[in-house]
């Protein structure tokens, strides 16, 4: 493993002089699964990491019918997939929850980490981004909340500025009347990254889809959303037929590579078949 | 041993049971000694620089930086280690290895060969100072694919061989008449069929530790399979003699074959150690252990095969071709094994065998679980299971028909013993009421109308011991203490699979004592008696049967020490339990500890003995029965449940002989699925060099196993009939999913892995 400095940040202020001070190939140490793999690997130059596992205040999930959860940068993945909130009103996070890596990883893994990595592979974005949660971010200036869709800019790139820390995620709440659900694709049943994840949130009204979100994993730069085949789908009853136009639309839609893992054209099937499953499966989360 | 000797009937108290294994403990706790443990004091960490090229000259290498950079005390490169061409794999007396390696040479034959070693005081140092080595190449026109690499004209990856990059000469088989075998055919099949590179993946990656005594004498503990073959050509390449060179190895974590050549890394690290009088500790990183680790052949076939219309065999015709890659290794051993193994498993008089092997500018294959097997026997089994649906079948009933029988010529040149095919299959069937699994309704599942579901049937078979390839010797010592405890001295290595548990097992048994009175000890080579290596499955078989003769002269013995101090005659009594007693009268009995310990002016007992055995060959026998499930809109193949049915022969620790069946079921259900090391064919980079992208099968998506070992057909030549099992497993399971899934979607593949792309684009294929 190749050596690194360690510091230990006492407050969000102190992480971010740190950030701004070391320079660049300083990075946030957060549960260190993805970071440390990397720098062993030689995958990321890395010369100083800044611990904010000490920081106060950033462990806390709170959830109110207004609002809806909020958890803190240092909440682990494993925490929140055992939380019975979420495995009640939030089935997709659930999902994308369980899916991430292995126990031994997710009780180590945040949440925060896993959205900051940028990966677009990465589990927890796609159900994030049909919810339609925020990222909230802290700066020595000033505070910002960014919806989770406008926070990525590319494979591995966010608009976090340098200094700037991602202190907590907002998901808001999950309606009656909302179905919810996030379909991972891949080899193996555990320990494994993406294909394709595809994750639908939708509410209904008297048997009509009011509102609806797809979002599509490892088929693009970013997690994306597929706002024509959504377009589709509004106002409609969500019959088969409907569904199965809209999910060969997403095809369209989405900008998927070829690599070892699969072709581009084996994604771009799967997105179709993942975007009709999941569907089905957000209709029977509150059927 | 004659091999007719009978298997002589008897009531065993410690064989057959699957006794507490005695590195259990250790291993839980986290007490036991892996070579990447070990910390000597002074100890420097070594680290290869590898090429990131695949064929080329090195013009120039400059590593004037590398030396000067903070901490480093060596660096070794071309110019400084000793030219000796040696053997990838230094098999005694064997014809399945060749000589064309250097520890490091002026050309580079694949991306990632080693080109410079350098010592440091810490890991990361080593590491930093690789970047600090300036190598100019000449880049060479490479060829990655054996089809390139055999063309005339195509660049030479070496000096030596037969030429042609071929790796040795054609193997070739006759038996019968195969042109005649055709004429009489009703149908011919013909087929080609292609493996991938399946790689072993073991847990513990290579790990080695070198260091030289005041008196040059060189201590090496590495993790490998063949401690003694390490010496001898540690020995024979640093110019030492026996007395100077001592390898050991305790606690291994896996091998599957592939840590039964010498490495680079580990000649390196005995000649760093050497340049800087201290200890040096090298250890490979996964990346490593892909690109300079061994992995299966991918091998391309050729299959054509005669039938009757009643389903018997007339002809076999077949051409293989395994991939070395850029060295020899295995591939000799590998291409002549898996090459004969297509005269047996389903019977066929006139067979015509030919088998090549090319080297590649691509990393090393070598010796993998499965020994070039698993390759020829997916071919011949799914032309069997499509013999089958020609002929509208049970493909049950035609492998029933023309499986291998007692007396066939094995490949080995032998007569079979044992009828264990036929028995494994028909025990599969009825248990599983097969019949009515093949004729059940195939209609989908509403509820989950896109999922197909299929059954498919593997049989292999496979020996125990390398014979005839190579003339195999087991050995064993054991002593028996003054308390009535015994040793047992092995050079048997313990990869993780429970020999030395089984070896202790069979000592007790036979000596008459409690397992837990027996230790044992092994891995030193300066020590324990000398050993061929634990390869071939034939640990159990070779060195199992050495250790009960050793352990049946040592009895002889103690009954005699006892008879004396009970004022009997031998004959009048037995050993049973740690216990000498008259056979007339068991109360007048005296433990071994009394026989054996001083009294009365007589001292103490020295009881040893050697066993020394060389065997020939037997053959273990099984049939694999695998459901599948089938996605048929994303591809995805889910294996739910197997019931392999293996013989054994006798089975001396029963949760090891299962757990041995399923690891490689789970190694074979990830050749089949998902596992393929994937070489780039535009530069021969590695696509996948990480367990990340090698997708190797978790308990997670491992099926119900319902494990049925029956001990039918015992082999005279192993401990009361003992066969091998390693190895078996891993090839049987292929050929029955691949079978499972055209039951499932009316698909046939060829090759593996099967992926969900080629089950899609299959049944895209099958609807146009």
């Amino acid at each position: 493993m190749r050596r690194f400095d360690y510091h230990r940040a006492e407050t969000l202020e102190h992480a971010s002089r740190l950030l701004a001070e070391l320079g660049d190939d300083t990075f946030l140490f957060n549960g260190g699964t993805d970071l440390l793999v990397e720098i062993r690997e030689r995958l990321r130059r890395v010369r100083n990491v800044v611990d904010i596992k000490q920081i106060p205040g950033l462990s806390d999930i709170t959830y109110d019918e207004t609002r809806g959860l909020t958890f803190g940068a240092l909440v682990t993945v494993g925490r929140l997939e055992r939380l019975p909130l979420v495995c009640q009103r939030y089935p997709n996070l659930r999902a994308a929850f369980a899916s991430l890596g292995s126990i031994q990883v997710r009780n180590r893994a945040t949440v925060v980490g896993n959205i900051c990595r940028a990966s677009p592979s990465a589990d927890t974005i796609p159900p994030l981004v049909a919810d339609g949660a925020f990222v909230h971010i802290y700066s020595r200036t000033n505070m910002r909340v960014v919806p989770i869709a406008e926070f990525f800019t590319g494979p591995g790139r966010t608009v976090l500025a340098k200094g700037e820390i991602v202190t907590g995620i907002t998901v808001p709440p999950a309606g009656d009347t909302a179905g919810k659900a996030y379909i991972k694709h891949g080899r193996r049943k555990a320990m494994e990254l993406s294909t394709v994840g595809v994750a639908v949130s939708l509410s209904m009204e008297e048997g009509v889809c009011c509102d609806i979100r797809i979002a599509l994993g490892a088929v693009g730069a970013t997690v994306l959303r597929a706002p024509q085949a959504e377009a589709m789908l509004r106002g409609t009853r969500l019959d088969a037929s409907a569904v199965r136009s809209a999910a060969d639309k997403a095809m369209e839609e989405c900008t998927p590579i070829s690599n070892v893992r699969a072709s581009a054209d084996y994604r771009r099937d799967m997105v179709g078949v993942l975007t009709g499953r999941a569907i089905k499966q957000a209709l029977e989360t509150f059927a | 041993m004659n091999m007719t000797t009978p298997i002589e009937p008897r009531e065993f108290k410690i064989v057959g049971k699957s006794v507490k294994r005695d590195d259990v403990l250790e291993k839980v706790t986290g007490e036991a000694q892996y070579t990447g443990d070990i910390k000597l004091p002074g100890m420097l960490h070594g680290k290869i620089k590898r090429a990131a090229i695949a064929h080329a000259r090195i013009k120039s290498i400059d590593v004037s930086k590398a030396l000067a950079y903070p901490g480093v005390k060596a660096v070794l490169t071309h110019e400084t280690v000793p030219r000796v061409l040696h053997y990838g794999s230094p098999h005694p007396r064997s014809a399945s290895c060749t000589k064309d390696q250097y520890i490091l040479d002026d050309k580079v034959r694949f991306w990632g060969e080693g080109v410079a070693a350098v010592a440091a005081i810490s890991e990361e140092i080593a590491d930093e100072a690789l970047d600090l080595i300036e190598v100019e190449y000449e880049a060479l026109p490479a060829v990655f694919e054996p089809e390139d690499a055999a063309q005339p004209g195509a660049p030479l990856i070496h000096d030596v061989g037969p030429g042609g990059n071929l790796v040795l000469d054609p193997v070739r088989v006759n038996r019968g008449d195969v042109d005649k075998g055709f004429a009489e055919a009703d149908f011919v099949l013909e087929g080609t069929f292609a493996g991938g590179r399946p790689h072993p993946a073991y847990m513990e990656p290579n790990v080695c530790v070198a260091d030289w005594d005041g008196s040059n004498k060189l201590t090496f503990w590495t993790s490998t399979q063949t401690s003694f073959m390490v010496r001898g050509i540690l020995a024979e390449v640093l110019g030492l003699p026996l007395t100077k060179v001592r390898v050991l190895v305790d606690h291994m974590g896996g091998g599957f074959g592939a840590k039964q050549d010498l490495f680079q890394h580990e000649f390196l690290c005995a000649l760093l150690a050497k340049e800087t009088r201290r200890p040096v500790k090298m250890e490979f990183t996964r990346h490593e252990t892909f690109v300079a680790g061994r992995s299966r052949h991918p091998c391309k076939i050729w299959l054509k095969q005669g039938f009757k219309n009643d389903g018997t065999l007339v002809a076999r015709d077949m051409k293989l071709v395994y991939d070395s890659g850029a060295y020899g290794s295995h591939g000799p051993g590998v291409t002549i094994v898996g090459t004969t193994a297509a005269t047996s498993l389903y019977r066929c008089e006139n067979v015509r065998l030919e088998g090549r092997c090319v080297y590649t500018n691509t990393p090393i294959n070598g010796a993998f679980r499965g020994y070039g097997v698993v390759q020829s026997y997916y071919a011949l089994d799914i032309q069997m299971d499509e013999a089958a649906e020609r002929l509208g079948m049970d493909p049950a009933e035609l492998k029933l028909k023309n499986v291998v029988r007692a007396g066939d010529i094995a490949p080995s040149g032998h007569p079979i013993i044992g009828h264990g095919l036929e028995i494994c299959l028909q025990h599969g069937i009825d248990v599983l009421d097969w019949k009515a699994l093949w004729n059940r309704d195939r209609t989908p599942d509403p509820k989950r109308p896109h999922i197909r579901t299929g059954w498919g049937i593997g049989c292999e078979m496979h020996g125990s011991s390398a014979y005839p390839g190579i003339k195999e010797q087991g050995n064993a010592t054991v002593k028996v203490n003054e308390d009535g405890t015994v040793t047992l001295l092995t050079g048997a290595a313990g990869l993780g699979t429970g020999a030395h548990t089984a070896l202790a097992q069979i000592v007790a048994e036979e000596l008459g004592v409690r397992f837990e009175d027996v230790g044992v000890i092994h891995g030193d080579t300066d020590v324990v008696p000398w050993d061929i290596g634990a390869f071939a499955s034939h640990t159990t078989y070779l060195v199992g049967t050495a250790a009960k003769m050793a352990a049946g002269k040592v009895r002889a013995a103690v009954l005699a020490r006892a008879a004396m101090k009970l004022q009997v005659a031998p004959e009048e009594i037995d050993l049973s339990e740690g216990k000498v007693f008259l056979i007339a009268e068991p109360d007048r009995c005296m433990t071994v500890s009394e026989a054996m310990g001083p009294s009365r002016g007589i001292p103490a007992a020295n009881i040893v003995a050697n066993g020394t055995y060389e065997p020939t060959k037997s053959y273990s026998f099984a049939a694999h029965f695998t459901e599948v499930d089938v996605d048929t809109e994303t591809g995805l193949v889910e294996v739910k449940r197997v019931v392999p049915v293996h013989d054994v022969g006798r089975v001396i620790h029963p949760i090891a002989a299962q757990g041995q069946i399923e690891g490689g079921i789970q190694q074979g259900i990830g050749h089949t699925l998902t596992e393929d090391y994937v070489i780039d064919k535009k530069t021969g980079r590695s696509l996948n060099a990480g367990l990340v992208d090698y997708k190797m099968p978790l308990s997670m998506d491992m099926p119900d196993i319902e494990t049925i070992i029956l001990e039918a057909a015992p082999d005279p030549g192993g401990p009361w009939g003992a066969k091998g099992v390693g190895e078996d497993p891993i090839i049987a399971i292929g050929p029955s999913i691949a079978n499972a899934i055209h039951d499932a979607i009316g698909v046939r593949f060829h090759h593996y892995p099967i992926t969900p792309e080629d089950i899609l684009k299959a049944l895209r294929e099958k609807g146009a």
